[in-house]
């Protein structure tokens, strides 16, 4: 199994692909549960479909990171070192603030705010890469 | 840390790419140690150390003041 997942995650193309269908299946979930009445049990069941493809995805990345030299496990360390204090301080400062101004649910759920976590990795990255380039 | 690590590779005719893959690491990785941006782990340092017959401590160098 980890043979497979290693050489599956030196392809760029799949664990791209990977990604694409767990965003597509996300958003797929997400339009189901918007436009359409379900029954609950059915709707937990859709909200809950991302997991797989997520799963998925994340098995392909880590397989990835474990077959990078030691630079890149370093760069992608110090993107997760800069990600993490910002997504707590994005979610500090969206407590905060929900205490001073009423944050609009259709504008500041969980189903929003979630997006901006993979773009602080992505800018922990780049931030990273400069260092060391 | 300062290296020679550039010099030696000169000396051999390889390029950043050719010792990559001796070292099975990336070009990445060997330009970061030879502009002195990233200090190698012991194991890479060692290995490097074996690729060009030297000691460690012929190659790297701890920075003045250290």
């Amino acid at each position: 199994m980890n043979t497979i997942l290693e050489k599956l995650s030196q392809k760029p193309i799949v664990v791209i692909s990977s990604a694409v269908i767990w965003a597509l299946v996300y958003f797929l979930a997400r339009w189901l549960l918007d436009n359409h009445q379900l029954q609950d049990g059915l709707r937990v069941a859709v909200a809950l479909t991302p997991i797989l493809p997520f799963a998925i995805f994340l098995m392909l990345m880590l397989a990835g990171i474990r077959q990078m030299d030691e630079l890149h496990r370093k760069v992608h360390l110090e993107a997760l070192a800069i990600a993490f204090p910002l997504t707590m301080l994005l979610l500090m400062l969206l407590g905060l603030l929900e205490l001073v101004i009423p944050l609009s649910p259709e504008d500041w759920s969980y189903r929003h705010v979630w997006q901006f976590l993979p773009l602080f990795y992505f800018l922990g990255l780049a931030f990273t890469w400069r260092r060391y380039q | 840390m300062k290296n020679r690590l550039k010099v030696l590779r000169a000396e051999h005719d390889w390029s950043q790419a050719d010792l990559a893959d001796k070292l099975n690491v990336s070009r990445q990785t060997i330009n970061a140690i030879e502009t002195e941006k990233y200090d190698p782990s012991l194991p890479l340092a060692f290995k490097i150390a074996e690729l060009f017959g030297k000691k460690i401590e012929e190659i790297f160098f701890p920075n003045q003041g250290n």
